[in-house]
């Protein structure tokens, strides 16, 4: 296992070497390439301050030299072992020591370890929020649909995963902000970045001038919850009336919350039916879990609505609430795609599985097939979603850049696209490496995880 | 009266449309009985089996119809197929056990044993405390005589052999201390000499604790070693029911004495002995030998390698059909497509008459290899997909010269399907349009296009019914009589070995063990393993 | 078993078969068809220059008039593609043959077709306002999609069918061009840069991936590398560096999407030949001395492309996907609308247009959607072992 790893590190170093050298290779083969004159180039100044300008990034980041050159200075610069250079840039000895120095940002004029160190714990933040909200829902919509082979929820799910999944994230995203995030219509959430200024000095938890309002607020969403979740589980006809009913009101409330110029009489019909039809088929569906989760949250909501409405008092949100809030849009914008294929992952492996021969062993047993299920055939089926967490990682990369430009989050995919745009090579090249050695560590994780869970495997 | 199935019908869905899979099946098992169904691929005897546990997908089961009554130790009796599916698990494993064909694939990979047969255990004895359930299963593995239970009961299936596998299922169904055990081809993909020793294993519990087994196979040699009563099934029907000896001496219906007359054993010996000893040798292998290099450590250095042909010293004489007999991993395959050099051999020599193979360089081999042709095991995949029969058949010919245009060509295409006895329009269709044994004919037909001297036939008839694999056989015989063929005939069943073969070699882990006549290796084996390989396998008591 | 009766049909005429029976793949084509058909007549669809119109008794046909070389073009390749479906030729023969009338037509129409420089698109409506015409016959949708409309005065951001005297079914932009007909063009984008991004692709991953899957050994092992380094890189982050670098031509677009998705075909098809070398028919292939070029495309290629055709499919709404959001991160094409530019539009204007947004991205959905639906249709005829009939 040991060796294994070792060799495993030893083989991302070419790896590494190669991203980097093609990256390098495609801005230095680029017409125009890098150079000092295309970076002065949008600025407006007299010519000779250009030259001044010029010569300063020449001496700087050495861009007169044959691109090779730049290419092995740079790579020298970044390792964290390498050779060392004194002052006259003259050869001073080899160094193990010297740590890694990945440059200067050309655009922002700062060292580009300080820009990533700031940048890449908020793309990771949405990232490490998005995964197990991505996970969970596909597992319980996978393994129902793999049950229900050929049966209407599979067909159902199987066309609305596929649908989901073709939805770009920048329509998501555009949508999302539009209708939620402004003025025009629903202006629920924040527009963009993380936080408001105001909280920054606000306490860390939410706090309310008023007890009484708390203890509202926690009533009412408790009482709802638990009465949704009773309802889940009435007769069919019941819940399905009950559901519908809410979910009409909350439409037409919804449909009342829009400025006055907004609301026209299609709206007025559309949502509340749209709303209940959803609701309804939700309600009539035979899958338990799924039912309850989807009454919890409609509890939960009806809750929280009608607390807003009754409290009296002020509060603050905190900065913790406020993080959230501003996090709902981004993260479900990141996570959708993912879920819905990862859904369908599952459906085949579960589907797979059931179908294998040990789990007729097992049936031959005398288990239940919810045993057979769960026991069985859930932790062989989680193997291959093991080794599709690993590629999960670049997705969800790609998906941050689209992400964080519409939400305005200063994230790394922000930086990136604003990098290449500026041809700032130093963060350029930054990125891409930590890009890479995010992925590769992620498929390193994936693949040990797998041999912990997989008693067959064993690295030899 | 342990089990009496009574009219079962199976409807089966499949691609949109319904098939009857078993049609008006009625039997009995007594108590402490063996019950064999035998049958060909499709002849529905394995969903008999399934129907009767209930245990077909719900994805493909159309409907069930009729009585399946079983009487538990109780003496109460029962209608399984009307039974709720609560009732029917109490029944599952508690009084019917089951075990399967594959043991590679029937035990769970991601449990150990241990675990999956205290799962069993837990199941139906619910009252056993947690030591009392373990130690039931530690009984179970003793048993059922898997080696060393203490350290295996932790191992996952993976780390057992597959004789080992199939123990370790039969002490799961055991466990529960069943009356009726269902062996749905337990030995198949077994080799004769773990098939015997499980055989044996289930006749010594079946004595100790009387359970009924009803066993379903396709090997009437196997029939006869375990059955007391035996069923033969046809196309879903069970067209005769008898006492093992009785039918198997005189069968009634004429499915039956088809099938066994089809047996290798029963086909007429063919009478053109050949006289051994004044042919030449035609192959002349010479400390041949194929290691494969194993790859460890850090900068996957060559540590060691795998022996899979280890130094052979062979002679195939010219139109004479050598047999090369071993069990699975002992190198014969390998052996076989190391002589064409399909998998290049790493020292040694191989003479084809004047004529050095290993020292051939490649443009050479292509030339040569109109010489030597192979037919191999697996119908399906041996004939590609996407090209029809004609392009098969037709594609070597053109690339050696073989008839002056395609027409030609075509000529001779249909000259060879009607020698291996297939109708001539086959040549405009696909390969998945036929059964397998036509397709294995194909095969044939496109290994005589180039009409070599030299044929390797690796199990060419293992995939094949018994009745196809008659007629297979006998085709065989027939062009190697006409054509004059030296044939080498990799098989793992000595019944095919006696009927074709003219000389015998026995492999074992990459080496020749004995060769001789075949007679004489049949009858006196010298060697310590072919006398055990011999004695294993089941023959038709007649 | 009972003997099946005689069909005589070729491996890909059965799996065509069952994918297309599936209602989701028709489903897909169908819209996919539209769009074909729709970017193939885009100039006749909508233009603001009349189909026909007769002045003092003559007629003439401004649209005919205003073709641009690459209208022709696609008026060219789709007749062709109409005539050659039922030719008895085989599939190579047909790309062969179309590729060929292709270049021949698009070296004539590029020396031929010489529409007007200096394009006033208003001319039309303003000769009608004076009554110069005795009739005229104008596209279903009468803008062009650069047609700012100026003579109309200020015209940007009209909702849908918001304005008494015009009709714009899916409202102007900023500028005041008209939604639809920006759409109906931009289809053509999505439409090329979908197939030839694709085509680019699997070209380079089947001859890489086969090439390491044949020859394994050092190949193989380089070739793995190769692949690793470009996975590992998100692609669309590789895509932005490539694109920013090196400008923002429709071409250069294709050829970057094409290069930076190869890998996963790559992939698929060495597993594949990995898989195909052991296989039964391949050996007695080269039993029989058939040379490598045959080995390899006769019996190893066309069993491998299974796999690879059904990435194919998805591939292409990646490829969509790719170009629509790079022109929606402001890298895309900078003369031509396409409807990843079009959605960054909306984001752009200080203030919420949802007909701006929901259109063009409806578009994009709606295409990935039909191309995801004919690649799970795809695989589930060309497996069948996991597909929902059983």
């Amino acid at each position: 296992m040991l060796t294994y790893l070792l060799r495993r590190l030893l083989l991302m170093f070419p790896t590494l070497l190669g991203i980097t050298l093609v990256v390098f290779a495609v801005m230095a083969a680029s017409p125009g390439g890098i150079s000092a004159k295309s970076l002065v180039e949008g600025q407006n100044l007299d010519p000779e301050a250009k030259k001044e300008i010029e010569a300063y990034y020449n001496r700087l980041y050495g861009l007169d030299d044959p691109a090779w050159m730049q290419y092995l200075r740079w790579l020298n610069n970044a390792s964290p072992i390498g050779f060392t250079f004194d002052e006259e840039n003259a050869l001073s000895g080899f160094s193990f020591t010297k740590g890694s120095d990945l440059g200067r940002s050309f655009r922002y004029g700062r060292p580009v370890t300080d820009l990533l160190s700031e940048r890449v714990p908020i793309t990771v933040l949405l990232n490490v929020l998005s995964i197990p909200i991505v996970y969970l829902l596909a597992l319980l919509v996978g393994v129902r649909a793999a049950v229900e082979r050929g049966r209407s929820f599979d067909v159902s799910s199987g066309m609305v995963m596929l649908g989901l999944w073709s939805v770009p994230t920048m329509l998501a995203g555009v949508l999302l902000i539009g209708f939620f995030a402004n003025e025009q219509y629903w202006h629920w959430f924040p527009t963009a970045g993380l936080s408001d200024r105001v909280v920054m000095d606000q306490v860390f938890m939410p706090h309310w001038s008023n007890l009484w309002d708390l203890g509202l607020l926690f009533l009412s969403v408790t009482l709802s919850a638990a009465l949704f979740l009773s309802m889940a589980n009435a007769e069919r006809r019941l819940r399905m009336g009950f559901i519908g009913l809410c979910w009409a009101l909350l439409g037409g409330t919804m449909v009342w919350q829009l400025p006055e110029a907004g609301r026209s009489p299609v709206l007025w019909l559309m949502i509340p039916v749209s709303f209940t039809l959803l609701a309804v088929w939700l309600a009539s569906s035979d899958y338990r879990l799924l039912r309850q989760l989807g009454f919890l949250t409609s509890g939960l909501l009806v809750g929280l609505l009608l607390a807003i409405h009754w409290m009296q008092g002020e509060w603050l949100r905190g900065f913790l609430f406020d993080r959230i809030w501003h996090l709902v849009l981004p993260v479900v914008c990141l996570s959708y795609g993912g879920f819905a294929g990862l859904a369908k992952l599952t459906r085949t492996a579960v589907l797979e599985n059931l179908l294998s021969d040990y789990a007729r062993t097992a049936r031959a047993k005398g288990l239940a097939e919810s045993a057979v299920l769960w026991r069985h055939v859930f932790r062989n089926s989680l193997l291959p979603l093991i080794t599709v967490a690993a590629s999960l990682l670049p997705s969800l990369l790609a998906g941050s850049v689209i992400v964080e430009s519409i939400f305005s989050i200063e994230g790394m995919g922000k930086l990136a696209v604003e990098a290449v745009q500026t041809r700032d090579r130093e963060l350029v090249l930054s990125i891409t490496l930590i890009g890479g050695i995010l992925t590769l560590l992620g498929y390193l994780l994936a693949d040990f995880l797998y041999a912990l869970a997989d008693p067959r495997v064993s690295y030899e | 009266m342990l089990l009496s199935v009574n009219k079962l019908h199976t409807w089966f869905r499949h691609q949109g449309r319904t098939i009857k899979a078993v049609d008006d099946v009625s039997f009995t098992i007594d108590r402490g009985e063996t019950f064999c169904l035998v049958g060909e691929s499709g002849s529905g005897k394995s969903i008999t089996a399934l129907s009767i546990m209930r245990l077909l997908p719900s994805s493909n089961l159309d409907r069930h119809d009729g009585e399946i009554r079983f009487q538990a130790e109780g003496g109460l009796t029962v209608d399984l197929s009307t039974l709720s599916g609560a009732q029917m698990r109490q029944v599952r494993g508690g009084q019917i056990a089951m075990i399967f064909q594959e043991p590679m694939s029937s035990l769970n990979p991601v449990f150990t044993i241990g675990e999956q047969i205290l799962e069993a255990v837990n199941l139906h004895f619910p009252e056993l405390g947690e030591e009392q359930a373990w130690e039931r299963v530690m009984q179970a593995l003793r048993e059922v005589q898997l080696p060393d239970p203490e350290t295996r009961i932790h191992a996952y299936p993976h780390q057992l052999s597959g004789g080992q596998r199939q123990r370790v299922m039969i002490a799961m169904a055991m466990a529960c201390e069943p009356d009726l055990l269902i062996a749905d081809e337990p030995t198949t993909a077994l080799d004769v000499t773990v098939q015997r020793e499980i055989l044996r294993l289930m006749k010594a519990l079946q004595q100790r604790t009387g359970m009924a087994i009803l066993f379903i196979t396709h090997d009437f040699g196997v029939v006869s070693e375990i059955a007391d009563r035996v069923g033969v099934m046809q196309q879903g029907k069970l067209v005769e029911v008898g006492q093992t000896e009785q039918l198997i001496r005189r069968p009634q219906h004429n499915y039956s004495k088809a099938l066994i007359a089809a047996l290798p054993e029963n086909l007429a010996r063919h009478e053109q002995h050949l006289q051994v000893a004044e042919a030449e040798p035609l192959i002349r292998l010479k400390q041949f030998q194929i290691h494969f290099p194993v790859r460890k450590g850090l900068f996957r250095r060559v540590v060691d390698s795998v022996r899979a042909v280890d130094g052979v010293d062979l002679e195939i004489p010219r139109g004479q059909i050598l047999a090369l007999v071993g069990e699975s991993g002992s190198g014969k395959t390998t052996l076989g497509r190391g002589i064409l050099r399909l998998t290049e051999p790493t020292g040694g020599q191989v003479d084809f008459d004047d004529t050095d193979i290993t020292r051939l360089d490649r443009r050479q081999l292509r030339r040569f290899r109109r010489h030597m042709q192979i037919i191999f095991q697996d119908p399906v995949s041996s004939l590609n997909p996407r090209l029809s029969i004609a392009a098969i058949i037709t594609e070597p010919m053109k690339v050696h010269g073989i008839g002056e245009n395609q027409d030609e060509r075509i000529e001779i295409a249909r000259d060879l399907l009607a020698q291996v006895q297939m109708e001539e329009d086959a040549l405009w269709r696909y390969p998945h349009e036929f059964s397998g044994g036509q397709r294995q004919r194909i095969g044939i037909a496109r290994a005589l296009s180039l009409d070599p001297a030299f044929i390797v036939c690796d199990e060419i008839t293992s995939a094949l019914d018994v009745s196809v694999q008659a007629e297979i056989l006998r085709m065989l015989l027939q062009l190697r009589a006409e054509r004059g063929l030296t044939l080498l005939f990799i098989t793992h069943n000595i019944g095919v070995v006696e009927y074709v073969s003219d000389r015998t070699a026995v492999m074992y882990q990459g080496r020749i063990v004995e060769q001789g006549p075949t007679d004489a290796i049949i009858n006196r084996p010298q060697n310590d393993y072919t006398r055990q390989l011999i004695a294993a396998v089941p023959r038709v008591r007649l | 078993m009972s003997e099946r009766p005689v069909k005589r049909q070729s491996y890909w005429r059965r799996i065509l078969g069952q994918t297309f029976v599936r209602w989701g793949a028709r489903l897909g084509l169908l819209w996919v068809g539209i769009l074909a058909l729709v970017g193939v007549f885009a100039p006749f669809l909508a233009s603001s220059f009349p189909l026909l119109l007769s002045q003092d008794g003559a007629l003439s046909s401004p649209v005919l008039e205003h073709l641009q070389p690459v209208d022709v073009l696609f008026l060219v390749a789709f007749v062709a593609v109409l005539a050659l479906i039922p030719m008895q030729l085989t599939l190579g023969r047909k790309l062969l043959l179309l590729a060929g009338v292709l270049s021949l037509s698009a070296v004539l129409a590029y020396t031929w077709v010489s529409p007007p420089k200096l394009v006033i698109y208003e001319q039309y409506r303003v000769a009608e306002a004076a009554g110069r015409y005795d009739w005229v016959l104008y596209a279903p949708v009468p803008y062009s999609p650069k047609d700012y409309q100026r003579d109309r005065g200020e015209t940007g951001l009209e909702a849908p069918l918001s304005n008494g005297e015009r009709t714009h079914w899916f409202g102007t932009e900023q500028n005041g061009a008209d939604v639809l007909s920006r759409m109906i063009h931009a289809s053509r984008i999505a439409l090329g840069i979908g197939f030839v991004a694709t085509g680019i692709a699997m070209v380079l991953g089947v001859i890489i991936g086969g090439l390491m899957g044949y020859f394994s050994g050092v190949v193989d092992i380089l070739g793995m590398r190769l692949v690793e380094i470009f996975e590992a890189v998100p692609t669309l982050f590789l895509l932005l560096t490539f694109v920013a670098f090196f400008g923002r031509s429709l071409y250069i677009m294709m050829v970057i999407i094409g290069i930076t998705s190869w890998p996963g075909y790559a992939r698929y098809v060495r597993a594949e030949f990995l898989r195909l070398r052991k296989q039964d028919f391949v050996q007695a292939a080269e039993a029989a001395g058939l040379p490598l070029s045959s080995i390899l495309f006769r019996h190893m290629l066309p069993n491998g492309m299974g796999p690879v055709l059904v990435a194919a499919s998805f591939g292409v709404a990646a490829a969509i996907l790719a170009e629509a959001t790079l022109s929606f991160l402001g890298l895309g094409l900078v003369d031509d609308p396409s409807w990843g530019e079009m959605l960054n539009q909306a984001v752009q204007s200080s203030s919420f247009n949802w007909w701006m947004a929901a259109f063009p991205g409806g578009a994009i959905f709606l295409t990935v959607f039909a191309y995801n639906l004919i690649g799970e249709s795809l695989r589930d005829a060309i497996d069948p072992y996991l597909s929902k009939s059983g």
